[in-house]
């Protein structure tokens, strides 16, 4: 299957306008399941209907395999009917003057395939997805994730090797969003279909994408695995933008000060790391550890003293809200906290959890066990 | 593209720009949309554009014959048309009397149509009058007939031996009526206001309707006695609603024609419309010109001022919101009065007229009820004494001709402006180019600001004589046709526009990627959704064609008699039974026609009727 490649592409709606999408580079291979998440009007649908063709570009070139697609400045253009690509929109838009069956064979009928062809692959792809018995309805008359899932057939009769979907799951219940989410990576697998799928819901992105790309302002922030983007977010938009609860940001660096600063630069200088090229440090809730024990405390971690303030219960997980020195930090637990509110504590952070960013917001290379062990044997 | 410009620079940046064009001109007008966009601007600029500017250029061009009075060649310019319509010692026969007539007729159409019809509108809207709801729809019916239908049948009450031919019920039982009754100013201003009392009715039941009961309640509360509630709180609300209602039938009456060519004509009593239509008569086009581009002027003045006050009036809608209620107040003792009220005005606007031309219909001598003097005879009779007439109406060949061209005329030009509408609306919404699409929604606005009257000069203007490869029109159904397509585009194009808004990108966008290109996405997805709104789109300009008078008198023949102009010609001829058994059955379409339609779409007649 062909890899779709976006290279620099910009679109402005206006003249003179703001940027929609500036200058992004992106590429999926086949075979990936490509989440662009980013807030809201960050340009997530733009870039997706500009693959799509949809809209067309401002700047920038879009190849298909070896094929261009669409390049403003070679004068390029295929029209959407031509990309041979599925697109389910938000909205759904399913054509309210024919049935479910007639909304799901429109692209075979399109393409000529024979009728007795024709039937077997609606009916297999209706099966697939439990619409089979409503073939004979119209749209007004099924409920909101049944119309999703004839949106989902209309694109997969026609097995297209590119399926784009814009936010499909954002209008069903939680459990109906689930059973989709299983049948999307199912999908993913039995045909092999190239998915980009467009969402502004972080989990969806960790539990569906191979590979995510987080988009801000029009702006590609990172484009990597999930474990990646998690683990190893390229800057502080990212890092923040992920997880839940938010990472603990420690400003350091300028005026910023407090104990926890205070523990932080410490932290840096233990390291051997030299404090004006760090601008922050981002801790994530579940590598916050905590210790009554001065003593519990490991000997390279990011530590200080902290008060419990607030347990929270998250069913399963709970929320840790601790307080020091006026600020405050989240830490998260799977573990029942045998801690109670109020108490004097002491949190560490095991060095290699410690997120470190310059001060412009981009990562700085972790400090991983190796080098720690080099410098230290030196 | 950074690679292409490092090898050869100015090349390269040359060659990318000519890229950059090439792909701008590719998108924009790549899918017909953009095409069919300029196709329709060329024809809506040769179907609305060019007929006013020919009837503008009429006006002061010498025309053939008055070569020595404008002291210029055949052809060059001349103001001797506008002095002799606005300053000669004519021009008070030509034009001033005739304005004064036409502003007379609508002030006082409108003072009693507002004051009617706003009692009417709150009894309606707000109040327990009995058989309320059938009020609701039988006091509406006087917007769906043809106004000149209420001209006929007071004529044929009031008619005097200042017209031959039959003489009129009063007349016949020995009380001639005098002729300040029997025609000119009185009649056509209450046949008028009658007609445009639905009209009031409509808008001030909106207007009520958008403003909640809470308001008068808080004032109450606060202790304003019902009548101060009513000058400090209703009126100040329902003022936009009131100037909105008075500027459009102010421009209703100043392009109508038919009641006052039945009413005003056996005593001169000209207003514009019809001294546009005796100088166009009596060959005079120049002079015809200046007549309707006043009418046209006056009219386009009159409906920017609405169009501005509906924007003011905006400000206040947001006053209403979720709270308003439904709440009716108790007319206590006057509940039956009023009753009485609403009953008298549907019998005067409605019953009476109706019944007078269904018994003219069936009766040999006027006024007499006698059982003997009833028959069949104007309808389906043989062998009548008549010249013109050896058979009733309905086995007389002119009538089932004039049918034939009422249904195929009007028919097709519906047709046509219903499907444009869609297309129009298409190209508003999607073209890329801006241009091409702000063009298309204003010149197809544009004949709603134009009496119909002054549009089918224009057309006369243009089409009277061979221009250019296209041949002289006048005397084809292709003229008719063409003119009330123009005429009906407002409605026709604003339903298409907000039909294809409603719509949204979304179908045909899925549409487009599942591959199916502009043709079938036309085919398959836009035309079926949109169905409704197109038969719609071309049922209601086909009933309001089929009532309409004033573009058809200007351009009919004889020959393409449509029913509306043969119950004229026959009135001409002073055979009344006939012309009323004419606009009877005119009339009876009109009526059916909307009914059918309203419960084919589901719309409100309201909102059909409003604009
Ligand atoms: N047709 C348009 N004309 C002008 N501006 C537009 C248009 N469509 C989108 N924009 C602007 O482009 C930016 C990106 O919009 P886009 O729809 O791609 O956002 P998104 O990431 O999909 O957001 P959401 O998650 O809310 O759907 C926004 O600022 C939006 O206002
Ligand atoms: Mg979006």
């Amino acid at each position: 299957m062909p890899t779709i490649a976006l290279k620099a592409i910009s679109k402005s709606y206006s003249k003179d306008g703001a940027k929609a999408v500036s200058d992004l580079d992106l590429e999926v291979v086949d075979g990936d399941f490509m989440c662009l998440l980013g807030p809201s009007g960050c340009g997530k649908t733009t870039t997706l209907r500009m693959i799509a063709g949809l809209e067309n570009l401002t700047e920038g070139e879009i190849t298909v395999g070896d094929r261009v697609v669409d390049a403003a400045h070679k004068g390029v253009f295929v029209p959407p009917e031509k990309r041979e690509m599925g697109l389910v929109f938000q909205s759904y838009a399913l054509w309210p003057h024919l049935t479910i069956e007639g909304n799901t064979d429109f692209g075979l009928r399109l393409r000529k395939v024979p009728k007795a062809e024709r039937e077997e692959r609606v009916t297999r792809v209706m099966k697939t997805l439990g619409i089979e018995q409503y073939r004979d309805r119209y749209p007004s008359q099924l409920s909101g994730g049944q119309q999703q899932r004839v949106a989902l057939a209309r694109m997969l009769a026609v097995n297209p090797e590119v399926l784009l979907l814009d936010e499909p799951l954002s209008n069903l219940d939680a459990r109906l969003r689930l059973e989709m989410r299983t049948e999307l990576k199912r999908i993913h697998s039995e045909f092999g279909t190239t998915i980009v799928f467009v969402t502004h819901d972080q989990w969806e992105a960790m539990t569906l994408a191979t590979r995510i790309a987080v988009m801000n302002n029009g702006n590609l922030q990172q484009v990597g695995t999930p474990e990646d983007i998690y683990d190893r977010p390229a800057n502080r938009f990212v890092a923040e933008f992920v997880g839940s609860p938010p990472i603990n940001i420690v400003e350091l660096g300028g005026g910023a000060g407090g104990a926890l600063a205070e523990a932080a630069n410490a932290f840096l200088d233990q390291q051997g790391t030299p404090r004006e090229t760090v601008g922050s440090v981002g801790l994530r809730p579940e590598s916050i550890r905590l210790a009554r024990d001065k003593a519990d405390l490991p000997a390279d971690a990011l530590s200080g003293s902290v008060r419990l303030t607030a347990i929270l219960p998250t069913g399963g997980n709970w929320i840790l809200e601790l307080g020091i020195d006026g600020q405050k930090l989240h830490a998260s637990t799977h573990v029942a906290p045998h801690w109670h509110a109020e108490e004097e504590l002491f949190f560490h952070v095991a060095s290699d959890a410690v997120h470190r960013f310059d001060p412009n917001g981009h990562r700085l290379p972790q400090s991983d066990a190796s080098t720690t062990k080099v410098r230290k044997a030196g | 593209m950074t690679g292409a410009r490092q090898t050869d620079p100015a090349g390269a940046v040359a060659e990318s720009r000519l890229n950059r064009l090439n792909y701008k001109i590719r998108t924009a007008w790549r899918e017909p949309t953009a095409i069919i966009g300029i196709l329709l601007t060329i024809v809506f600029a040769y179907l609305i554009v060019v007929p006013i500017a020919a009837l503008l250029y009429d006006s002061v061009e010498v025309q053939f014959g008055d070569e020595r009075r404008a002291g210029a060649p055949e052809g060059g310019l001349t103001t001797y048309y506008f002095s002799r319509a606005l300053f000669s010692p004519v021009a008070q026969d030509l034009f001033w009397q005739p304005l004064s007539h036409t502003l007379s007729i609508s002030v006082g159409a409108i003072i009693i149509s507002l004051s009617v019809g706003g009692v009417l509108a709150w009894l309606l809207g707000r109040t327990d009058l009995f058989a309320r709801r059938w009020f609701a729809t039988a006091l509406i019916v006087p917007y769906m007939l043809p106004s000149w239908t209420f001209a006929l049948a007071w004529r044929t009450l009031f008619k005097n031996r200042e017209v031959g031919g039959q003489m009129g019920w009063f007349e016949a039982m020995g009380f001639p009526p005098p002729d300040w009754l029997a025609y000119g100013q009185v009649p056509i201003t209450i046949i008028l206001a009658l007609h445009y009392t639905p009209f009031v009715i409509l808008l001030f039941g909106n207007a009520l309707r958008r403003f909640d009961s809470q308001l008068e309640d808080s004032a109450r509360v606060l202790g304003a006695p019902p009548r101060t509630v009513a000058r400090k709180i209703i009126l100040p609300l329902m003022l936009p609603a009131l100037m909105s209602a008075t500027v459009l039938i102010f421009a209703k009456c100043l392009g109508e024609f038919g009641v006052s060519y039945v009413l005003g004509l056996p005593v001169d009593y000209d207003v514009l419309a019809t001294s546009l239509f005796r100088s166009i008569s009596s060959r005079q086009p120049g002079v015809a010109a200046v007549i309707a581009i006043a009418i046209m002027a006056i009219g386009i003045i009159s409906l920017l001022i609405d169009a501005r006050l509906v924007r003011e009036s905006r400000k206040f809608v947001t006053v209403g919101g979720k709270g308003s209620m439904d709440r009716k107040n108790a007319l206590g003792i006057f509940r039956l009065p009023a009753t009485v009220f609403a009953g008298l005005i549907f019998l005067i606007s409605v019953g009476l007229p109706l019944l007078v031309l269904t018994m003219s219909t069936v009766m040999r001598v006027p006024g007499n009820f006698a059982l003997s003097n009833f028959t069949l005879d104007y309808w389906i009779g043989q062998d009548l004494e008549f010249v013109a007439f050896p058979t009733g109406i309905l086995l007389t060949p002119d009538l089932w001709t004039a049918v034939w061209n009422t249904l195929t005329i009007v028919g097709f030009a519906s047709v046509c402006s219903g499907m444009m509408g869609i297309l129009v609306g298409y190209v508003v919404v999607r073209s890329q180019v801006k241009a091409v699409s702000v063009f298309l929604r204003q010149v197809t606005f544009f004949p709603y600001l134009v009496p119909g009257i002054a549009f089918a000069a224009a057309y006369l203007s243009l089409f009277a004589v061979p221009r250019g490869p296209i041949p002289a029109l006048y005397g084809t159904s292709l003229i008719l046709i063409l003119a009330l397509m123009a005429d009906q585009m407002p409605y026709a194009s604003r339903a298409g526009i907000s039909a294809m808004m409603q719509l949204g990108k979304d179908p045909e966008e899925a549409a487009q990627v599942a591959g199916a290109g502009w043709f079938r996405r036309m085919i398959s997805i836009v035309i079926p959704i949109q169905k409704g709104a197109l038969v719609a789109g071309i049922l209601l300009p086909f009933i309001s064609g089929i009532r309409g008078l004033s573009l058809f008198v200007i351009l009919a023949v004889p020959g393409t008699d449509v029913l509306t102009t043969f119950s004229l010609r026959l009135l001409d001829y002073n055979y009344t039974q006939a012309a009323n058994s004419v606009v009877l059955i005119i009339s009876a379409i009109a009526y059916f026609g909307t009914l059918a339609v309203q419960k084919m779409t589901k719309t409100n007649l309201a909102d059909g009727l409003e604009g």
